[in-house]
């Protein structure tokens, strides 16, 4: 089976939102948006965009027929900015015109005067103010004082990592229409139709359900669609409901860039205890989340952080604290891994730490300390069913990690200017919504009396390949022919209140439903094939299209659904899923969040040109828990294509702001994603299978944990930079080729990483 | 002031008025209706709106329509108006497309680069496609997709 788009995006053919049709007498809206990161709006000077030929109107906050709200979890964000400004790229005025070219010109005219106010960028400063969003969170387990007192070796230091842009190729895009009795219906390129509709009626100050969302697909989402595509769709709805006109929104990339959040920055304080057998006793960790002017979805995002700071590792004694600092840039938000990739990141930089203090490979402290069945993560789920370790024996068994490390430690000690790197990843990802509530899926079926059958979901397609798998589920759970069954556009109308389609959660919670309605209505046939033929229910097998039953009965499903249609039995169906025993204690911060984990190991290797810091990801090597995949293609898509999304962050897309808080990587030109030439040569991948019952037959979630595999790149460079420069070497991501050889033939600026012995 | 313009694209010839400063881009998605073509950056940095001029893999976003006169113009439109290119085919059998928006340009890159030269190497596929940015696949599918079709090259 192959992705059920394929051929249609191949073809050229699949409507993204700027491709639907959108009619002559349509508005086009550009929004205008803060030249200043900080400050007091005074005035706005709009003459001379309104005299622009076209120009229909320019709306302000004071347009705003119901609340200037669009906070998702704190209310703490305008849809347009009224008296004060918080980041570069804030919205605070909509151009409406009859074309985007007049629109976008008359934008440029606008003249915002604002009276500056100190703009902060680093969380640190934020912190030490007490500019924090939300509370302080801190996962507590054991007794880290204890631990740390009986461990051998301590280290402590500091660790940085820096933002990622989506960089979704289709940008935000949107357009609205307006509905009989005074609704609005839109078209949205989001992950979270459900958010759009919410803050719309919000916004419009209308009932939900006068609000209609429909998702066609994404041209790539990766969290920078889940609640960050709300705003665009809130100002279309907002113009067409005022001028009863259909009203279009797509960001140009430079707007998109400047205006919109992206992966969190981070900084963090680490300190690891180690006892003589180099088990890790402590882990102590004060995290610094960068999370922008707003919280948007940061709280949730830090949480996850908290949730997989000990990543695969068995750590009894750990104390972890962080918070959100507000700072002014765009407010940051999900992107692939949801926080967890950066609270792994600094629990690698201590293990790396340790281990290049005592001289040893970092692989050798991360193989002792791999977790077991029966261990406990520190927000109190015991450990079942861990692939940690057999994904890591495979690995060295059939990647030949020993050897390998040893080829590249003898290649440094003979080459002078190339220098190879090699750097184990492993991973543990917790599987579900931290949010408890969100884990909730819903299917709506429904058979047509040709036999043909139509799904419908909360799940939203935007590459990850969702509906073939979804597809998958009702060809084999009604027993008909792939090509029988077609999956419909996400719309509210259809399902309702839905969770986002993040956290890799999608397809099991919405394919668990999916599976639910078609048992559902395979029940219901059986009952009236045992009425009309006789038998027990269970004796009538579907499939091949085919119903087969006692005394060699057969009928075709097609036939089935229109025989049962005359006898008045329902060919439709609705379900409802949400997984049991998940819960969350927010005031002891302990409980069972996750339905599962998914674990597995990456071994990456990279050479370094030690002149001139340049560098290639040569080989890189997964073994990874994938369960028994439903659709192989569309998950081993998902694996490469994480996995080198994660080394683009760990390596040469670095996101950079200036003091004034305006962003300097504002391009294409000025922000690198991984190209041809930058993806890794070559990646070997052996898939495990494991089982759950959690997941959708069996196939585990896969969007996110690969991405986690990049950080291997991060450490691999080091490993590199270190066969030549022994001397203090920051913690500090991404590893850029700029970084590289800063690193190499500069001496270190940055705080040295601090180690103490115990004396024993 | 708006220009006449005549264009060849996809084997017809399409006649109208175009501003000077209109994009070969804009009005392939906007006049013709031919949307295959994305627009990802309009700054030439993404290869979304790549088409081919005479055979040449060229962004749409960068080439004004009065340049583009004179010239045939080929869209991803074209490629499978009977059967599907074996490039299709490939990219769909390789798994190498997901959220699809990158996908028109690189066929169409690959397709310049298999029709001037079938014997390639995967150093050439690198070269052909490096200005086709893919955010989704990591790029490796995209890459056996092409290769599968390498007349010089082991058949994976
Ligand atoms: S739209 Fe032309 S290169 Fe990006
Ligand atoms: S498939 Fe999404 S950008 Fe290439």
């Amino acid at each position: 089976m192959t992705h059920w788009d394929a051929l249609s995006h191949v073809c050229g053919k699949t409507p993204y939102l700027d491709d639907l049709p959108f009619p002559a007498n349509g508005l086009h809206v550009v929004p205008f948006d803060s030249p200043v990161a900080h400050g007091h709006v005074r005035a706005l000077d709009i003459g001379a965009a309104l005299a622009v030929p076209g120009v229909v109107a320019i709306l302000t906050a004071r347009d705003i027929p119901g609340e200037n709200q669009i906070g998702g979890i704190i209310p703490d964000e305008p849809l347009l900015a009224d008296h004060t400004v918080e980041f570069r790229g804030q919205p605070l005025a909509l151009v409406v015109a009859e074309s985007n070219a007049a629109a976008t010109k008359a934008a440029g005219l606008i003249q915002a005067e604002i009276e500056a106010l100190p703009v902060c960028t680093d969380p640190r400063e934020a912190a030490a103010r007490g500019d924090i969003i939300g509370r302080v969170r801190t996962f507590e387990m054991g007794d880290v004082s204890a631990g740390f007192a009986s461990a051998k070796h301590v280290f402590s230091g500091r660790a940085e990592v820096g933002g990622q842009e989506h960089l979704y190729l289709e940008t935000q895009a949107t357009m609205a229409f307006p509905t009989m009795h005074d609704g609005v219906r839109i078209i949205s390129s989001t992950q979270g139709p459900t958010a759009v509709q919410r803050t719309t009626a919000r916004v419009l100050g209308l009932p939900m359900h006068a609000i209609e969302v429909e998702v066609t697909r994404l041209g790539g989402g990766f969290g920078g669609k889940e609640d960050q595509a709300t705003p665009w769709a809130v100002m279309v709805a907002l113009v067409a409901h005022r001028f009863k006109r259909p009203a279009k929104l797509v960001l140009d990339r430079l707007r998109d860039l400047r205006m919109t959040g992206k992966r969190h920055p981070y900084q963090a304080d680490y300190q690891i205890g180690l006892d003589a057998d180099l088990n890790i006793v402590a882990y102590q960790a004060t995290f610094f989340q960068n999370a922008g002017a707003h919280a948007d979805l940061s709280p949730a995002v830090l949480e996850r952080t908290l949730f997989h700071c000990t990543n695969a590792y068995r750590v009894p004694n750990v104390k972890a604290v962080a918070m959100s600092c507000k700072t002014h840039v765009p407010p940051n938000t999900a992107f692939r891994g949801f926080g967890g990739p950066q609270g792994m990141f600094v629990m690698e930089s201590a293990l790396c730490h340790a281990a290049e203090s005592l001289g040893i490979p970092t692989w050798q402290l991360q193989k002792k300390n791999l977790l077991r069945d029966g261990d406990v993560f520190a927000y109190g789920q015991t450990v079942s069913e861990s692939q940690a370790q057999t994904c890591w024996d495979r690995l060295e068994s059939d990647f030949q990690l020993a050897k390998r490390w040893q080829q590249v430690e003898q290649h440094n000690q003979t080459s002078n200017r190339y220098k190879r790197g090699l750097a184990v990843m492993p991973i543990c990802f917790g599987i579900s919504f931290t949010k408890t509530h969100m884990n909730q899926g819903s299917a709506l079926l429904h058979v047509y009396t040709d036999g043909s059958v139509l799904v419908s979901t909360g799940a939203v397609e935007m590459g990850q390949g969702v509906v073939s798998k979804l597809r998958a589920v009702a060809a084999s759970a009604l027993g008909v022919p792939a090509e029988r069954v077609k999956i419909e556009y996400t719309n509210t109308t259809r399902n309702a209140n839905t969770s986002p389609s993040a956290a890799s959660a999608t397809a099991d919670l919405n394919g668990k439903a999916l599976d639910l309605a078609c048992q559902r209505l395979i029940d219901r046939f059986r009952v009236l094939l045992v009425q009309d033929h006789g038998g027990k229910p269970q004796d009538y097998h579907f499939h091949e299209g085919k119903v087969t039953g006692p005394n060699g009965f057969e009928m075709t499903f097609d036939a089935l659904a229109l025989h049962a249609h005359f006898q008045r039995v329902s060919l439709s169906e609705q379900a409802f899923y949400s997984p049991h025993g998940l819960h969350f204690d927010l005031e002891k911060e302990k409980g069972h969040p996750f339905a599962y984990h998914v674990y597995g190991a990456a071994l990456v290797e990279t050479t370094l040109d030690s002149m001139l810091g340049t560098y290639s990801l040569d080989r890189v090597s997964v073994v990874h828990d994938l369960g028994r995949s439903l659709v192989p293609i569309v998950d081993q898509g998902q694996l490469e294509g994480g996995l080198v999304q994660g080394l683009g962050w760990m390596t040469c897309e670095e996101v950079a702001y200036d003091e004034s808080g305006r962003l300097r990587s504002h391009a294409l030109s000025t922000y690198k994603v991984p190209d041809l030439y930058a993806a890794p040569k070559e990646i070997e991948l052996i898939c495990l299978e494991s089982n759950h019952s959690y997941a959708i037959r069996g196939s585990k979630a896969v969007g996110e944990p690969p991405l986690m595999y990049g950080i291997g790149g991060y450490f691999a460079l080091r490993h590199a930079i270190r066969a030549q420069q022994k001397g203090p070497l920051a913690f500090h991501a991404p590893m850029t080729p700029e970084r590289a050889l800063l690193a190499l033939h500069t001496p270190v600026r940055e705080p040295a990483p601090q180690s103490v012995t115990n004396a024993p | 002031m708006p220009n006449p313009c005549r264009l060849m694209v996809n084997g017809e010839i399409w006649e109208g008025l175009v501003d000077p400063f209109e994009t070969l881009l804009e009005v392939l998605r906007e006049r013709l209706d031919l949307t295959g073509a994305k627009q990802g950056c309009s700054q030439g940095e993404c290869g979304a709106c790549t088409v081919l001029v005479d055979g040449n893999p060229v962004m749409a976003c960068l080439m004004l329509a009065l340049e583009a006169q004179n010239t045939q113009i080929e869209t991803i439109e074209s490629l499978a108006t009977q059967e599907l290119h074996p490039l299709q085919i490939a990219f769909v059998e390789k798994g190498a497309v997901q959220c699809g928006f990158c996908t028109p340009g690189m066929v169409l890159s690959a397709k310049a680069l298999i029709d001037k030269n079938p014997h390639f190497q995967e150093q050439d596929v690198r070269a052909a496609l490096a200005g086709n940015h893919c955010r989704c696949t990591g790029y490796t599918k995209i890459i056996d997709a092409v290769m599968s079709l390498s007349t010089g090259a082991k058949h994976g």
